[in-house]
């Protein structure tokens, strides 16, 4: 819920619930906060029932942080793990039914921008591969087709870890799992170069291993979102159980996917990329002087 | 009993690098006192663990390890850890953390 339509009339102030008041008391409402920052401030983020060392975690807990008006941010998501984390945040969750998110999301961006003109109203879908690429992946391409502006976040775990280890589209190709003992017999699907087609603004690939790149592509995925069109992350976030990591090995397995097959990548529009250094001060996408352009 | 992290204040203290705050997957677990440390001459505070929160994953050991180079986080045994951060003994000031300290098995005092 927005702050400039619900404000505490003085002296009321503490009959507002206590998660409302820690957040904007203690919390990241109404002020800007980094990833640098946590352990500072209370996050939006609460206790969860995820496994220990889940790598997904620690992405929704950055993407968390780094939305830039958490106070108007609605998430919404569907069946898989990362929901049992999203919906313990304090911020509104949408549970689409399996697949629906997209459809879900597209419904409540055009309602939102209806009934709050005035100001942004964020929208952003986390799911996991498995809602997004295979089972929901009619509703996520059309959604991006019809240029629907809200941002969606793909947790790609690589496998459906919720259900005990079955293959998904975004599987490698030749993996064995748990119920895929033969391996995998197609290639992971190219969702990054579907999205470019279908018209996403703005397209990244990220490892949370590095939590400032995860706060600033967030960031720009969101404020894309808000005016030019629909943007796409999709973030590596190994599934410590189905592919036997150890716990403390999960960022060493991050940094060596990263540097193998999950480089970081992004893609933007042009118009984009002028509306983001014109209107919030992106200082890379700024127009190169006349000067530097000859010399190329 | 199981294992929970646990953070040396004074190596912390001399470096401050923040690492582990950004790296554990729990919300406001590793938490940050701006102030911790001061009385031994340090400037810019340390990082500590709400234990009642940690699951026990490693993940910051490895990062303090192997990212930072500073080998301050050690897996416990939460009896043995002595008095240290709970959740609920945790207050949030102006752009900093301060927990005052209990024993995580028999609860404070």
């Amino acid at each position: 819920m927005s702050l400039e339509y619900v404000k505490f009339t003085p002296g009321f102030g503490k009959f507002m619930p206590k998660e409302y008041r820690d957040m904007v008391e203690h919390g990241p409402f109404g002020k800007k906060v980094s990833v640098s920052q946590v352990g500072t401030f209370k996050e939006i983020l609460e206790e969860h029932p995820m496994c220990a060392g889940c790598a997904m975690t620690l992405f929704i807990r950055l993407a968390i942080v780094a939305f830039p008006n958490p106070e108007d941010t609605i998430t919404v998501g569907t069946a898989g793990c990362g929901r049992l984390a999203i919906s313990q945040a304090a911020i509104p969750f949408v549970y689409g039914n399996y697949g629906d998110q997209n459809g879900v999301a597209s419904g409540l961006t055009r309602g939102l921008r209806l009934r709050f003109g005035d100001r942004p109203k964020d929208v952003v879908v986390m799911a996991g591969d498995g809602g997004m690429a295979d089972i929901g992946f009619a509703q996520t391409l059309h959604s991006w087709f019809r240029k629907e502006k809200f941002t969606t976040i793909m947790l790609d775990n690589e496998v459906y870890g919720n259900t005990g280890g079955q293959e998904s589209g975004m599987t490698n190709r030749n993996q064995v799992l748990k119920m895929a003992p033969l391996g995998k017999k197609f290639e992971k699907m190219d969702m990054l170069g579907m999205a470019k087609v279908a018209g996403c603004a703005y397209v990244a690939t990220v490892v949370p291993n590095n939590p400032r790149r995860v706060e600033s592509v967030i960031k720009k995925a969101v404020l894309v979102a808000r005016e030019i069109g629909p943007s796409y992350i999709q973030a590596y976030t190994s599934c410590n159980i189905e592919y036997a990591i150890p716990t403390d090995k999960v960022m060493e397995d991050a940094k060596t996917v990263e540097t193998d097959r999950y480089k970081f990548s992004e893609y933007i529009t042009d118009e984009a990329k002028e509306y983001l250094s014109q209107l919030y001060g992106y200082k890379e996408y700024l127009p190169k002087p006349a000067a530097a352009v000859e010399k190329q | 009993m199981y294992l929970v992290a646990n953070i040396d204040t004074e190596i912390c203290a001399a470096t401050s690098c923040k690492l582990c705050t950004q790296y554990c997957p729990e919300a406001n677990t590793i938490l940050y006192d701006n102030e911790a440390g001061q009385d031994k001459g340090f400037k810019y505070g340390a990082a500590y663990v709400a234990v009642d929160r940690c699951k026990g994953c490693a993940q910051c050991v490895w990062v303090c390890d192997n990212m930072a180079k500073h080998n301050a986080i050690k897996m416990e045994m939460i009896d043995q850890i002595g008095d240290t951060a709970l959740t609920e003994n945790v207050t949030y000031g102006e752009k900093t953390s301060h927990a005052l300290l209990a024993n995580p098995v028999r609860g404070q005092g």
